[in-house]
C-alpha cells in the first residue's frame, strides 16, 4: 500500500514541477518573443559545402549504449543513426531501397532470402563488413545474449532460422516461416550493423558509447553520460544509401547531440543561435518558430496512428454498438485545432498514412454525433436526468489512460473526454507516469482501452501484435472470437507476394474498423525538430530520424 | 584536549559510518519495495515484443529474480569492499558514472557557496552601515525576498537574459566560467538568504553590546568597529547554517543543473530516480551522507577557533572531574545564541 502512494506522490509532485516550469517557460518565451527574434532567416541557399559543426539539443540520450538495448530507443536512435550503417534504407514512404546491401532476392514462399553486400565496406575499426559480420548481427538482432544481459532487438522476426555467409559478399538468410517482413525490418531502427569485435565485448564494455564501433558515416569523438555525444565525420565513408543523393563522406565536420532536458532552454538556444536544432518542441511553439523563419521539421513515422484499441472483453465495449458510437463521437477536427497545427493530419486509418499499404478508410469512423447517439439507444443505453446514460442501472463508464509517451495525449483524452460526455459518457481519465503507466496499463487485459502509439517499419509485423498468434498482443482481447479477423491476420503474416499481401492489409483495416476495435484520432508526430535556417538538405527516414549525413550549412 | 579531541574523533567517525550504512540499507529498501525495475521496465515496453522467456532470462543476469533480502546483502556486502556494482540504466561502472559528475556539482556548489556569502556578508554590511532611512530597511527584506523566490525562477530568468538575450554564456557549455556562476547565483540566492539572516541578527545582538558601545565612544567608526569588533562574534551561527546549507546545496543541484543542463550529481541522481537505478542512487545517497557527516564534523571543529569560549570539554558537573580525573565524554558545545 505504502509503495502505491510513495509512487504516486513522486509522480504528482513531478508532474507538478514539470507543470510549474512549464508555466514558466511559456512566460519566459512569451517574453523572448517578444524581445525580437534571430538576427536574419538567411535568404541565399547556395551550394553544399564541406565542413561546419552543428549542435543538437535532446532532451535525453536514453540509457544504456549498449547496441542490441538501446538501439530502439528514440533519442539513441539520432546517434546510431550516424555512427551505423544499414542493410536496407527505407524513407518516409516505407519505400525500401539498397544501403549495404546493394541486392537481394529472396525464394517463392519468401522464407529465404539473399543478401548481396557493397565490397570494400568498412568498420571505423578498420575491419570488414562482409557476409561474416552480417551474420554475426543477423544473429545477435534475433537471439541477443540474455544470459550476458543482452537482449534481441524488439520487433525482429521472430520466424527467425539462421544465416550463413556463401562468400565475402554473400548471405543466405533462413526462416522457419514466409516472413515477408524481413527485407524491410533490416531497414528498422533497431538492425544497425556493428562490428563482430564490439558484439563480442561484455555487456559492461558494450555499454561504453566508444566500443561500439560501426560503419557509418560518423564516429563518435567524445562523450559523457547523460550529457553529450560528439560525432565526426568519418572521411573515407562512401557507401551511404543511393536514396538520399548524396555519396561520400559527410559535409559537416562534426555534430554534438547535448542532452538539455528543459524544453524552454533547447528552444531558446536555437532561437538565441548557440545551437542549431532544438528536438521535441512543444506543438504550441512551432508558429512562433515559423514566423520567425526557423524550420520546423514535423516527419511522420511508419506505424498506427494515434488512437484508442478497444478491449472486447471489458464493458462497455463488448458491445459492438457502443464502440461504433465511442469512434463516430471522437470530433477530430477539434481535437487538430485545439491541440496540435496545421502540420497533423486527421487519421484515416489505423495506420499512419505514409504506410505503403494504408489506404483510407475515414469513411468508417468519422465524426457524427447523431449516428452516435442513435447507436448508443440501439444498444439500449438511456440518459439519465445528469445527462448520463445507463443501461440496466449501470452507468456507462469508461476510464482514459493518457499514454505518457506521448507529450500530447493527456489534452486530446480530455477533449475525447468532454465530446464523449456531451453523448452520455461518464469519462475518467487517470494520468500516469511513465513507470506506473508500465506496471498498471501496458499489460493490463482487464482495462477497457488503451491508448495507442506505436511505429513499425514493415505492415507484416502488425498482424502478429494485434492477435494472439505468435506471442501477439491480443489488442483488442479477440481471442479466437473473431475468425474473420484471425483468416486475414494469417493471409498478412504469411504472405509471400507483397501485392496479395496489400490486399489483405486493406480488408483487415476496412474489418478491424468497422467492428470498432479500433477508434483512430490523428496521425502521429513523435519526432519535432526545430532547426537553424541555414542548415539544408536535412533527410528524415521510415521512422522521422533526422540525419545529418547529407546536411550542409550556409556560410 | 588532544586526548578527548581524538577519542571524540573516534566516536564521530564510528557514528559516522552507521548513518552511511543506514542510509545504504534504507535507500535499498525503499526503491526496492517501489514497483518494478529499470531492467524489466524497459524490456516491457511494448516495443520491444519480448517473450517471457527472454525477459526472465535478462532479468536473472542482473540478480533481480532473487529475494530482496538476498539482493540487499550482495549489494551490501559488495559497498563493504568498495565495488559500487553496474548502473542498471547504463550499464557502466557506477564508480565511473559518480566520478564523471562530482567534480561538475562541486564546482557548482562551492561557487554557490561563495556567493551566497558574499551576498550575505554585503546584505550584513549594509544593514549596519547605510544610513537608516534609505538603505536598511530594503536590505532586511531581502533575505525573505530571497527565500521566497524558487530557484528555478531565477535560473530560467538568468539563462533567459544573460544567456539568450545578452550572449554573456552558452548554455551549450553549462561547464564554462560564465555558465557556472550564473547557475551559482541561483543556487546560491536561497542560501544567502539563511546566513544573512543569521549574520543580521547576530550584527543586531552584538552592536547592542556594551563593548561596541564603548568602541563607539572612544571614535571607533562603524566600518572599522563592523570589521574589527562586530563581525568575528557574528559570524558563529553561520558556520552552523553553513554546514546545514550543504543539504541544501546538494537538494537545489538537482533543479539548477537540469535547468543549466550541468551534467552533475543532481542530474545523475534525476536520471536514475525516474529509472529506479538502484546501485546509483544508493552510491549517491551513500556519498551525501559521508559530505553530509564530514561537513558538519569540520562545523564542530571550526567552531572553538572562532570562539575561544566555547567549551570542547563538558563542565564539571560531575564529582569525578572534582577529582581531576579526564572527564570521560568530552561535548563539544555550539552556543548558538539567538537573541
Amino acid at each position: 500500500m505504502t509503495t502505491t502512494h510513495a509512487g504516486r506522490w513522486a509522480g504528482r509532485t513531478r508532474r507538478a514541477i514539470q507543470a510549474a516550469v512549464g508555466a514558466l517557460a511559456t512566460v519566459t518565451l512569451a517574453a523572448a518573443c517578444a524581445a525580437g527574434g534571430p538576427a536574419s532567416s538567411g535568404g541565399g541557399t547556395g551550394e553544399p559545402h564541406d565542413g561546419g559543426d552543428i549542435t543538437f539539443l535532446i532532451d535525453s540520450l536514453g540509457d544504456t549504449w549498449i547496441p542490441n538495448n538501446s538501439s530502439i530507443s528514440s533519442f539513441q536512435g539520432h546517434i546510431w543513426g550516424h555512427v551505423a550503417d544499414k542493410l536496407v534504407y527505407v524513407d518516409e514512404v516505407g519505400e525500401v531501397s539498397p544501403w549495404i546491401a546493394e541486392s537481394w532476392e529472396q525464394d517463392d514462399d519468401a522464407t529465404e532470402f539473399t543478401l548481396h553486400l557493397k565490397n570494400g565496406v568498412t568498420f571505423s575499426d578498420g575491419s570488414p563488413l562482409d557476409a561474416d559480420a552480417v551474420v554475426k548481427n543477423l544473429d545477435t538482432w534475433a537471439f541477443g545474449a540474455p544470459d550476458a544481459g543482452i537482449s534481441p532487438i524488439g520487433l525482429f522476426p521472430k520466424t527467425y532460422d539462421h544465416a550463413e555467409a556463401v562468400d565475402d559478399t554473400t548471405v543466405k538468410v533462413h526462416f522457419d516461416a514466409p516472413t515477408l517482413g524481413f527485407v524491410p525490418t533490416l531497414g528498422y531502427h533497431g538492425s544497425i550493423l556493428i562490428s563482430p569485435k564490439a558484439l563480442a565485448l561484455p555487456a559492461e564494455e558494450q555499454a561504453d558509447l566508444s566500443n561500439d564501433i560501426g560503419s557509418g558515416p560518423f564516429v563518435v569523438e567524445s562523450w559523457k553520460e547523460g550529457d553529450s555525444v560528439v560525432l565526426k565525420k568519418r572521411a573515407d565513408y562512401d557507401w551511404g544509401p543511393e536514396a538520399v543523393g548524396h555519396t561520400g563522406p559527410a559535409y559537416l565536420d562534426t555534430i554534438t547531440y547535448k542532452l538539455v532536458a528543459e524544453s524552454s532552454t533547447r528552444t531558446g538556444a536555437v532561437r538565441s543561435g548557440q545551437a542549431d536544432v532544438a528536438y521535441n518542441a512543444t506543438p504550441q511553439e512551432l508558429d512562433s518558430f515559423k514566423d520567425q523563419g526557423f524550420v520546423v521539421a514535423v516527419p511522420r513515422y511508419l506505424g498506427f496512428v494515434n488512437g484508442y484499441r478497444l478491449n472486447t472483453r471489458v464493458a462497455p465495449f463488448d458491445d459492438a454498438l457502443v464502440r461504433q458510437a465511442f469512434q463516430h463521437g471522437i470530433d477530430r477536427d477539434e481535437i487538430l485545432s485545439t491541440v496540435y497545427t496545421d502540420d497533423w493530419s486527421p487519421a484515416e486509418s489505423l495506420i499512419q498514412s505514409n504506410v505503403p499499404e494504408a489506404t483510407d478508410h475515414s469513411d468508417s469512423f468519422a465524426y457524427d454525433p447523431e449516428l452516435a447517439a442513435s447507436l448508443l439507444d440501439d444498444a439500449g443505453w438511456t440518459e439519465g436526468a445528469d445527462g448520463v446514460r445507463t443501461k440496466d442501472g449501470k452507468k456507462l463508464e469508461l476510464t482514459l489512460y493518457p499514454n505518457p509517451y506521448l507529450a500530447t495525449s493527456k489534452a486530446i483524452d480530455e477533449l475525447v473526454a468532454q465530446q464523449l460526455g456531451e453523448l452520455g459518457f461518464d469519462v475518467d481519465i487517470q494520468a500516469y507516469d511513465v513507470v506506473t503507466f508500465g506496471e498498471r496499463v501496458s499489460d493490463n487485459t482487464s482495462l477497457s482501452n488503451y491508448e495507442v502509439t506505436r511505429s513499425f517499419i514493415d505492415v507484416g509485423t502488425v498482424a502478429s501484435i494485434l492477435t494472439d498468434a505468435e506471442n501477439g498482443e491480443d489488442w483488442f482481447g479477440l481471442g479466437e472470437s473473431d475468425p474473420r479477423t484471425n483468416k486475414l491476420r494469417d493471409a498478412v503474416a504469411q504472405a509471400t507476394d507483397l501485392d496479395e499481401r496489400a490486399k489483405s492489409v486493406d480488408e483487415l483495416q476496412e474489418h478491424l474498423l468497422d467492428q470498432a476495435y479500433f477508434a483512430p484520432v490523428t496521425q502521429i508526430v513523435q519526432r519535432i525538430y526545430v532547426q537553424n535556417p541555414e542548415l539544408h538538405d536535412v533527410t528524415y527516414n521510415g521512422v522521422a530520424y533526422a540525419s545529418y549525413y547529407t546536411a550542409w550549412l550556409e556560410d | 584536549m588532544n586526548a578527548s579531541y581524538l577519542r571524540y574523533a573516534g566516536r564521530r567517525l564510528v557514528q559516522a559510518v552507521v548513518v552511511v550504512l543506514l542510509a545504504y540499507v534504507f535507500t535499498f529498501v525503499v526503491i526496492s519495495v517501489l514497483p518494478g525495475d529499470p531492467v524489466t521496465n524497459t524490456l516491457r515496453n511494448p516495443e520491444n515484443g519480448f517473450t517471457e522467456e527472454e525477459i526472465a532470462r535478462i532479468v536473472s543476469y542482473y540478480g533481480l529474480d532473487q529475494p530482496i533480502a538476498v539482493q540487499l546483502w550482495q549489494s551490501l556486502s559488495h559497498f563493504l569492499v568498495g565495488d559500487l556494482g553496474v548502473s542498471l540504466r547504463s550499464n557502466l561502472p557506477v564508480t565511473r558514472l559518480v566520478a564523471e559528475v562530482v567534480p561538475s556539482t562541486l564546482a557548482l556548489a562551492a561557487s554557490a557557496l561563495a556567493v551566497a556569502l558574499v551576498l550575505a556578508f554585503a546584505i550584513a554590511y549594509g544593514t549596519q552601515n547605510l544610513p537608516r532611512r534609505y538603505g536598511q530597511g530594503v536590505l532586511r527584506a531581502f533575505p525573505s525576498l530571497f527565500l521566497s523566490v524558487p530557484a528555478f525562477v531565477v535560473g530560467l530568468l538568468l539563462i533567459q537574459v544573460f544567456a539568450f538575450q545578452l550572449g554573456l554564456f552558452s548554455v551549450i557549455e553549462p561547464d564554462s566560467a560564465w555558465a557556472t556562476f550564473f547557475a551559482a547565483v541561483a543556487l546560491g540566492i536561497p542560501v544567502s538568504a539563511q546566513v544573512a539572516e543569521v549574520l543580521i541578527t547576530g550584527l543586531d545582538h552584538e552592536s547592542r553590546q556594551e563593548y561596541a558601545a564603548v568602541a563607539r565612544s572612544r571614535g571607533l567608526g562603524q566600518a572599522r568597529l563592523f570589521a574589527k569588533h562586530l563581525l568575528k562574534p557574528s559570524s558563529l551561527p553561520v558556520v552552523t547554517v553553513v554546514a546545514l546549507t550543504v543539504g541544501e546545496l546538494l537538494g537545489g543541484a538537482l533543479i539548477i543543473e537540469t535547468i543549466f543542463g550541468r551534467t552533475g550529481i543532481g542530474s545523475l541522481v534525476q536520471r536514475s530516480v525516474s529509472t529506479q537505478d538502484l546501485p546509483v542512487l544508493q552510491a549517491v545517497v551513500s556519498l551525501a551522507a559521508v559530505v553530509f557527516v564530514v561537513v558538519n564534523l569540520l562545523a564542530d571543529l571550526v567552531y572553538p577557533l572562532l570562539d575561544p569560549r566555547v567549551r570542547t570539554e563538558p563542565a564539571s558537573a560531575s564529582g569525578k572531574a572534582g577529582l581531576g580525573e579526564a572527564p570521560e565524554q568530552p561535548i563539544l558545545e555550539r552556543q548558538v545564541s539567538v537573541p
